[in-house]
């Protein structure tokens, strides 16, 4: 009898902190947008706003995703922005050769797994930290970029492709926004449904514990970084549409935009914790910063200084919340 | 000459265990005092205490004429002791003389600032290591350096310090013979130089050799203190047993030998490519629990882990139910129903990311999968109800099985990862060191459940440090020494005295 008493599950009480935890990322959004609201009164009234802040984070919550399972491993991807503008290059090229844009579209986002499929087996060969290999792969995508295009953009896609692109359902809802949010409910069933999901999570948590478990530790390597290099794939394809030509400089530096994304959305650095939906949190938080700074008129110079502050800012915030009893 | 430390009634409890009980042990200028006990006896919980890292519960500790309840580690330095320990802690990434000095480097002042005097470390680094024999140019980087010479560093380091007493904790179990021979001859100046030292170690010939006085210690208790030469190898080994083992786990009526029942398990010849294992073969009855000791090192847990596929094997054959099987990674072993409760929970066998049903969950989804464990879905209503199982067949302690695996003890934690492989109905099952670090009520459990295993015909197979473990669980035991086994005991024939003996070899 005692002994059932003790196994009672202590009455719990709701704590700021559990709340917190759970709803965190969603509260910083919405302390933003009030932020935003007070800031430039009338700015919700106009539905350009919203179309605006879920166009603009498309891409980088599509590279974010990808990016959230090589920190879920306790590793990282710097190469996305690299693969971002490669991708995009190749599926330029195509579609300006000519072919059609849909098959185009497709090999472009085959070619983004590939790249993270090499990501992955030069990780597992050497065994040297994902961060290192990255590192060399994303200056070798980009290099690679600029050799195919000349450094010089590439641009004059067919019509059906960027109106495509930039089509709004009801004029309201960009289609790229509901393409990463296809991608991540894909994704969260990935990561919640599947094995192999539960596989990548068991892994991140404890590498050695995995292999003992019969994960093969290898193979669920590559599945992630072939992953993160399909997201980046899809956003590369996105981005020029979006732009309407493709820059072989383009998304550099979008690598820390997806860190940011994943870390803010709760993603452990430390691997095997954290959701899609956080990271689709995070990509919209540093959407929305990202557009009050504009419509705010800060001039762009201190735009990425005050970029900088916010992300430190709100992952302290999160650890400084989440340590307090 | 005189009593350099004095140890007196000295209690350490853990949460759940007593690892210390009134122990009372001195060290005396100018002798080797040697501290004899099984793993687990207490003898590095003893040294902790001394060196400060762990405070003791009771008792107290009288250094010279300074009387202690409680030493910190840097307490105990200033007061002159060093602990040499089986992992040593030299810095590969610096020089010998750097390592020497580390933390109180020779300093002089370059005009108003205080830098480094390498001329005068070099200088004092030399004079070190002449004495102590160590023939190397102080500036060598100690990763080039061998293992016994890395032990020289360490006990040069000792005397950087000006320690009057230093501890080894078995000092000679990586050393060649011709090494040992150095390292004595360094402790035997030491000892003329009036200073103390405490050697631990489990061999005893070695004893006689160098030890003055030699102290035993049994459970965390205190047997006794004896001079060496009045005592032989056999008494020795009496004092560490001691007592005989309150609780068995075999059946009364056992057959003095499983020949006649089915072989579930086989290993033919099995060899690594490293070496730790040469030629092993065993077989495991229906009904009969395999035990395997030996020293740490000597290839127990290095062939378990070829065995289940998780490290590379250079040869040898694995038959299940007398069909032969290829396994070449964990996956395939967990597909062929083999199990493996790893030595290290934290390490190796949890994941602390997950909740206790997660935790027990991944082996059945595993098992089940397709495309090399990666094809499949989870099922949490499986989940919940395979785990809700295993928490009620094993008896493990929590309120939910959503609760983070974290936060259970040592005990449950370990029920929890039997737990997982249960689910996945293993059929043999390879324990490697299966209570460490746990308290007594759930070994006992652990044990019974083991028992229970191997009635119900499961193959159950243990690795252990702990003799009075193997003793209490095993019917037949198969004794390692440098990567092979040297001698199997049936259970009746099974002490602690024949183990020892066998799996040391210098008294065999």
């Amino acid at each position: 009898m005692s002994e059932k008493i003790k196994q009672v599950k202590p009455k719990e009480k709701v704590t700021f902190n559990m709340i917190w935890q759970k709803y965190g990322t969603f509260g910083i959004l919405v302390i933003l947008l009030i932020l935003l609201a007070v800031m430039k009164p009338g700015i919700f009234f106009s539905t350009d706003t919203i179309t605006q802040i879920l166009s603009q984070s498309s891409v980088n919550i599509l590279i974010a995703m990808g990016e959230f399972f090589a920190i879920l491993i306790a590793g990282i991807d710097l190469s996305v922005g690299s693969v971002v503008a490669l991708t995009g290059m190749v599926s330029a090229q195509m579609m300006v050769a000519g072919i059609n844009p849909l098959l185009a579209i497709l090999v472009g986002i085959i070619f983004g797994g590939f790249l993270g499929f090499i990501n992955g087996l030069l990780i597992n060969v050497t065994g040297l930290h994902p961060f290192i290999i990255t590192l060399g792969t994303m200056s070798i995508f980009r290099g690679i970029t600029l050799i195919i295009s000349n450094s010089s953009a590439v641009f004059g896609f067919p019509k059906s492709f960027t109106s495509f692109i930039s089509y709004k359902v009801f004029d309201l809802l960009p289609i790229v926004a509901i393409i990463a949010i296809l991608v991540a409910v894909i994704l969260s069933f990935l990561t919640k449904k599947t094995k192999v999901g539960r596989n990548i999570y068991a892994l991140g948590g404890n590498k050695e514990s995995a292999w003992y478990s019969g994960i093969n530790v290898n193979m669920h390597t590559l599945i992630v970084f072939i992953i993160s290099g399909i997201c980046a794939g899809i956003a590369g394809i996105v981005l020029i549409g979006r732009v309407g030509s493709a820059e072989p400089a383009a998304a550099t530096g979008f690598e820390t935009y997806a860190i940011a994304a994943s870390i803010i959305g709760g993603t452990s650095f430390f691997g095997g914790k954290g959701k899609i939906f956080g990271v689709v949190m995070g990509g919209l938080i540093i959407g929305v910063i990202n557009y009050g700074l504009n419509i705010l008129a800060v001039p762009s110079v201190w735009q990425q200084v005050v970029m900088g502050l916010l992300i430190i800012g709100s992952v302290a915030l999160d650890r400084f919340v989440a340590r307090k009893k | 000459m005189g009593t350099l430390v004095e140890m007196k009634g000295v209690v350490k409890k853990f949460p759940g265990v007593t690892a210390l009980k009134d122990i009372s042990f001195d060290i005396q200028s100018g002798e080797v005092h040697v501290l004899l006990g099984e793993n687990g006896a207490g003898k590095s919980t003893l040294m902790k205490i001394l060196s400060g890292v762990y405070q003791p519960t009771e008792g107290k500790i009288i250094i010279g004429d300074k009387e202690f309840s409680k030493l910190t580690p840097k307490d105990s330095y200033e007061c002159g002791i060093s602990v040499i320990y089986q992992e040593l802690s030299v810095i590969n990434e610096l020089s010998i003389q750097e390592n020497l000095f580390v933390g109180k480097l020779p300093m002089k002042k370059l005009g108003p600032v205080s830098v480094v005097d390498y001329a005068e470390m070099n200088k004092r680094a030399k004079e070190l290591l002449a004495k102590i024999g160590l023939n190397r140019d102080p500036k060598t980087l100690v990763e080039d350096i061998s293992v016994s010479e890395k032990q020289q560093v360490e006990i040069a380091k000792a005397l950087a310090a000006d320690s009057k007493v230093i501890v080894m904790d078995e000092p000679t179990a990586s050393l060649t013979n011709k090494e040992v021979e150095h390292l004595f001859d360094v402790v035997r100046a030491l000892k003329k130089e009036g200073k103390g030292i405490v050697f631990i170690s489990h061999k005893l010939a070695e004893i006689k050799e160098i030890g003055d006085r030699v102290s035993v210690l049994k459970d965390g208790a205190y047997v006794g203190t004896k001079q060496v030469s009045e005592v032989t190898v056999d008494d020795l080994v009496t004092m560490m047993v001691g007592r005989t083992v309150q609780n068995t786990y075999q059946h009364e009526d056992a057959p003095d030998s499983y020949e006649n029942e089915e072989v579930i398990f086989e290993v033919r010849n099995l060899s690594r490519k490293d070496g730790k294992v040469k030629d092993v073969s065993f077989k495991l009855h229906k009904g009969e629990i395999v035990g395997f000791s030996g020293l740490v090192g000597s290839g127990r847990s290095e062939m378990m882990n070829s065995i289940f596929g998780a490290e590379p094997k250079a040869s040898g054959e694995v038959f299940i139910k007398g069909e032969k099987v290829n396994i070449k990674s964990p996956y395939s072993a967990i597909k062929h129903g083999l199990a493996m409760v790893t030595e290290n929970r934290r390490e190796t066998g949890f994941f602390h990311n997950f909740d206790i049903k997660q935790n027990i969950s991944i082996l059945p989804f595993i098992k089940a999968s397709t495309l090399g464990g990666a094809g499949g879905l989870t099922n949490s209503k499986y989940e919940k109800t395979c785990s809700e199982e295993q928490k009620k067949s094993l008896n493990i302690k929590c309120y939910s099985v959503d609760q983070g695996i974290t936060e259970l003890s040592g005990g449950n934690q370990q029920k929890v990862i039997l737990g997982k492989w249960l689910a996945a109905d293993s059929q043999i099952i390879i324990f490697d060191e299966p209570t460490k670090g746990i308290d007594i009520g759930s070994k006992s459990e652990i044990y019974a459940l083991m028992r229970k295993l191997a009635d119900e015909g499961k193959g159950v197979l243990v690795v252990s440090s702990e003799l009075t473990e193997l003793l209490a669980v095993c019917d037949t035991i198969h004794v390692f020494r440098e990567g092979e086994i040297v001698k199997t005991f049936p259970h009746k024939e099974a002490t602690e005295e024949n183990i020892i003996k066998a799996s040391t070899a210098d008294i065999a």
